[in-house]
């Protein structure tokens, strides 16, 4: 049974007090039902109490922001401290609610009070579909339309403030832009070998003496027709042949054997146009990698020490996303871009897009397949690591490149690695060294047991962030231990960890008996485990993406 | 031709403007979102005429303005369904009315009509005095669900002018915009898609059509846009996901009028790819009978979609 019902309404709050209280035996009888679908009777059975309008479009966002996250904002709070009548600790109060999040907000703002969701009571979910089939007519300040119009309004503003704080915004550029740039090479290549082709014609030796396509089209440029090459020309030459005067003279030596056909002016013209096409074509291609390049030192700054920022590019645009590529297991970043052919006579392929990566190309062929999965566990970190940091660093990337390269050192010598704890130790000391500079606070702070969300003044994110990374070391020393035992298999170890803990869970679920056997047993193996999945369950508090805090602020609001 | 006076359902419906009727239609690479599709399909006027293009693909210098090629001839006559009508050329063809005149959504031909005020099917006398341009925009069966459903011949689509549809898996607002012509100016559709990619059309298409009310946000959480939504006559789901019987039923507790109807396109292979199509949709219909909707018709969409089924049904909160 409830009191009194909430509406939250485009248009405002409605608190209306129930006056005929429903019954739960018989409520889904035809005669109770159609009780609800005419006004003249649903009108007796609910009042107004209070109406408390949104002001502006700006508050109604972000009121309708928070009743969908389940918030009990300031402005529900002061219109239920108005409308509601306090309650004694003998006669409480119970309200009805739609969303069982908004209910126990509430409960937590107003303790006095007991709420009813429509999921735990049908009676109250009745009532609810009755006030939201007649609130234009019960709600007398509201003009025909009213309603519908705040609707129109306010689901513009909110569906654009979600299509607008997307959270794959930052990392859309790298995707879009590694795209644009495997066409760019596609375009820069053919147009280069048009321009061969086509120079050619005029003087066929100048491919023998440079191939290099920019260089060959820069020089089409300089050259013009070859008849007007003469050695006064050498300095300027040797300038576009990186200072080379012996391919300079050569090439003026060949210019006056040459056996190509002469070239009218307006040829040659349109020769050169296209050569210039080309050549810009190329210094676009080179300026846009420059800006994949620094994009991706924001973006994904680990990432791209590790393994490169074009591989790394190409990773997170096969993923769709670099909270994606962070979700995905090594195992799956290990053959990311190999879905589709490369898969040898039915074998499952070894390597993706991270074959592409200079590591594999060192590696010899035996350890191919060892260095391509140390690879992808070690992308799996570093992606996490960027993903989830507010303060984007490398030396995380550093010390993860450093390992692979001490890896592939061990197959090729025999020379045994640095300890995977060792080496996290030291990178992690190194990021904490910085954020002391930075904040000569944090260092205290980080200490104490942080509540997690509780503000987010810049200091305490920091020391969050540092309690998160230190949770990441926590795992990976852990792990480490054992994985570094024998012959360093380090995926296979974890494998096999993971597998002993799963089947421990599985058996055991089927049997009822034993659970507190279960438990122990388990969590000697899980702990590890759960460890891990700590330093992954923390770093969504650190996402700057809360939607309640970016929505609310922003302003966007069309005048429907 | 098919959609006239109907003989029984699944009866004679290929008479569609020649198109190849009955042959089975090759749907190459079809995945499994929405935004996938590369099969050939008809372009807007059919018959040898159309070039088979990509879905969303966009078109070259082709497109035809208001009455184009034989406009003059068309003439257009209301369909069994409110706000559906037909264009009777020299192929037939399903068009709605448009809400905003001179406007492709998604670059689909638009036919023109001199209508005077008393007869509203295209008079081809020229004498009518106060004759007026009515736009009607074409709907492709093949990228069309409802149309598609339509034109298999649906009992009842529970939706005319006037009425409020939540529209559940509206992606980028095509068939949203075909809703929206039907329900008027004084109807409503609350379109709801959770894809930002998709959304961000629908927000745009939404702009131009004010009976549309966008809701970027997952169909699973209705209580999440319970503050955007009133109650509806109908609630049209199209989101090819295992649990859509349950997604349904979730929003039709809450925003669904008693006696409402329920719309829905099941894609078998969505729900369960291992089992038969027709143990598929018979599960699925037993589903939406625990979620208290009272199946009244089901047909296949073949052949405009494959193992596809249109279920409709009735809210009946009161039980039985």
């Amino acid at each position: 049974m409830c009191d009194y019902i909430l509406y939250e309404s485009s248009v405002g709050y409605a608190v209306f007090k129930v006056k005929m209280q429903g019954d739960t035996i018989g409520n889904r009888l035809a005669e109770v039902q159609n009780k609800a679908q005419d006004l003249a009777t649903f009108g007796k059975m609910v009042e107004v109490v209070t109406f408390a309008p949104f002001q502006n479009a700006t508050q109604a966002l972000s009121n309708a922001n928070d009743i969908s996250e389940g918030i009990c904002s300031d402005y529900l709070k002061s219109t239920l401290e108005a409308a509601l009548p306090k309650a004694s600790k003998k006669s409480k109060v119970v309200l009805g609610v739609q969303d069982r999040n908004l209910a126990g907000s509430i409960k937590e703002a107003f303790p006095y009070l007991e709420c009813e969701t429509s999921e735990t009571s049908e009676v109250v979910a009745d009532l609810l579909r009755g006030v939201r089939m007649h609130a234009g007519k019960l709600l007398k300040q509201l003009q025909e339309g009213d309603i519908d119009k705040a609707q129109l309004g306010l689901g513009h503003a909110y569906s654009r403030g979600k299509v607008k704080f997307s959270i794959n915004r930052n990392d859309n550029h790298i995707i879009q832009a590694i795209a644009t740039l495997d066409q760019l090479d596609k375009a820069v290549n053919t147009f280069s070998m048009r321009v061969r082709e086509w120079y050619s014609w005029h003087f066929p030796e100048l491919i023998k003496i440079v191939s290099e396509n920019a260089t060959y089209a820069k020089l089409v440029l300089f050259i013009g027709n070859k008849t007007t090459l003469s050695d006064d020309k050498l300095h300027d030459l040797a300038a576009v042949v990186n200072d080379d005067e012996s391919v300079a003279q050569s090439i003026i030596d060949a210019a006056r054997v040459s056996m190509g056909r002469d070239i009218s002016e307006t040829d040659l013209e349109n020769v050169l146009d296209f050569a210039k096409r080309a050549v810009s074509l190329a210094g676009y291609r080179k300026s846009l990698h420059a800006y994949l390049v620094s994009k991706m030192g924001v973006v994904a700054p680990n990432l791209a020490t590790l393994i490169g920022e074009m591989v790394g590019a190409r990773l997170i645009s096969k993923a769709g996303s670099l909270t994606n590529l962070s979700k995905y297991p090594a195992s799956t970043v290990q053959i990311l871009g190999a879905e589709k052919g490369a898969k040898d006579e039915g074998k499952h392929p070894k390597y993706g897009l991270i074959y592409h990566s200079s590591f594999i190309g060192r590696t010899g062929q035996k350890n191919k397949g060892r260095i391509s999965r140390f690879l992808a566990n070690k992308c799996s970190i570093a992606s996490r690591i960027d993903n989830f940091s507010e303060v984007p660093t490398t030396k995380f990337g550093d010390a993860l490149k450093k390992q692979v390269e001490d890896r592939i050192n061990f197959y090729a010598s025999g020379e045994p690695p640095m300890k995977n704890e060792d080496a996290m130790k030291s990178a992690m000391d190194a990021v904490l060294a910085d954020i002391h500079i930075a904040d000569p606070t944090a260092g205290a702070a980080s200490d104490e047991e942080m509540a997690d969300g509780v503000t987010a003044a810049a200091t305490e994110q920091k020391v969050r962030q540092k309690k998160m990374k230190k949770e990441e070391k926590k795992s990976k020393k852990s792990k480490s231990e054992d994985v570094e035992m024998a012959d360093g298999e380090v995926k296979k170890e974890k494998k096999d960890k993971k597998k002993r803990h799963s089947e421990v869970n599985g058996v055991k679920e089927e049997k009822t008996e034993g659970k507190k056997r279960r438990h122990s047993e388990a969590d000697v193996d899980g702990e590890k485990k759960k460890e891990e999945e700590q330093g992954l369950d923390l770093p969504p508090l650190l996402c700057p993406f809360s939607a309640t805090t970016s929505l609310s602020s922003h302003p966007a609001w069309l005048g429907y | 031709m098919a959609f006239t006076p109907r003989g029984g359902r699944g009866g004679d419906r290929g008479g569609f403007g020649g198109r190849g009727r009955g042959a089975p239609r090759g749907r190459g690479g079809f995945g499994g979102d929405r935004g996938g599709r590369g099969g050939a399909r008809g372009g807007g006027r059919g018959g040898g005429r159309g070039a088979p293009r990509g879905r969303g693909a966009p078109r070259g210098g082709r497109g035809g303005g208001p009455g184009a090629k034989g406009g003059a001839k068309v003439v257009i006559e209301p369909h069994r369904h409110a706000g559906v009508f037909v264009a009777r050329g020299k192929e037939d063809l399903l068009v709605t009315k448009n809400l905003t005149p001179g406007e492709s959504v998604y670059g689909e031909k638009r036919i023109s009509v001199q209508t005077t005020a008393e007869n509203n099917a295209g008079a081809v006398n020229g004498e009518a005095a106060p004759a007026t341009q009515t736009e009607y925009r074409v709907w492709n069966p093949f990228r069309s669900k409802l149309a598609a459903g339509i034109l298999g011949g649906m009992e009842e689509i529970y939706m005319r002018p006037g009425s409020k549809v939540l529209y559940l898996g509206a992606a980028s607002g095509t068939s949203v915009s075909h809703v929206a012509d039907i329900v008027g100016p004084t109807g409503t559709v609350y379109a709801v898609e959770f894809s930002h990619r998709s959304g961000r059309d629908l927000v745009n298409m939404a702009t131009h059509r004010t009976n549309v009310i966008p809701i970027v946000e997952d169909a699973r959480h209705p209580l999440k846009y319970r503050m955007l939504v009133g109650m509806v006559d109908c609630i049209f789901a199209d989101v090819a996901q295992p649990d859509q019987a349950r997604i349904v039923g979730l929003n039709a507790h809450l925003f669904l009028k008693q006696g409402g109807g329920v719309v829905i396109s099941i894609k078998a292979n969505c729900i369960d790819s291992t089992s038969p199509p027709e143990q598929v949709f018979a599960r699925e219909v037993q589903k939406l009978r625990e979620e208290r909707i009272k199946p009244k018709e089901q047909l296949t969409l073949e052949p405009f979609e494959r193992d596809h089924a249109m279920v409709c049904g009735v809210y009946q909160r009161s039980a039985a």
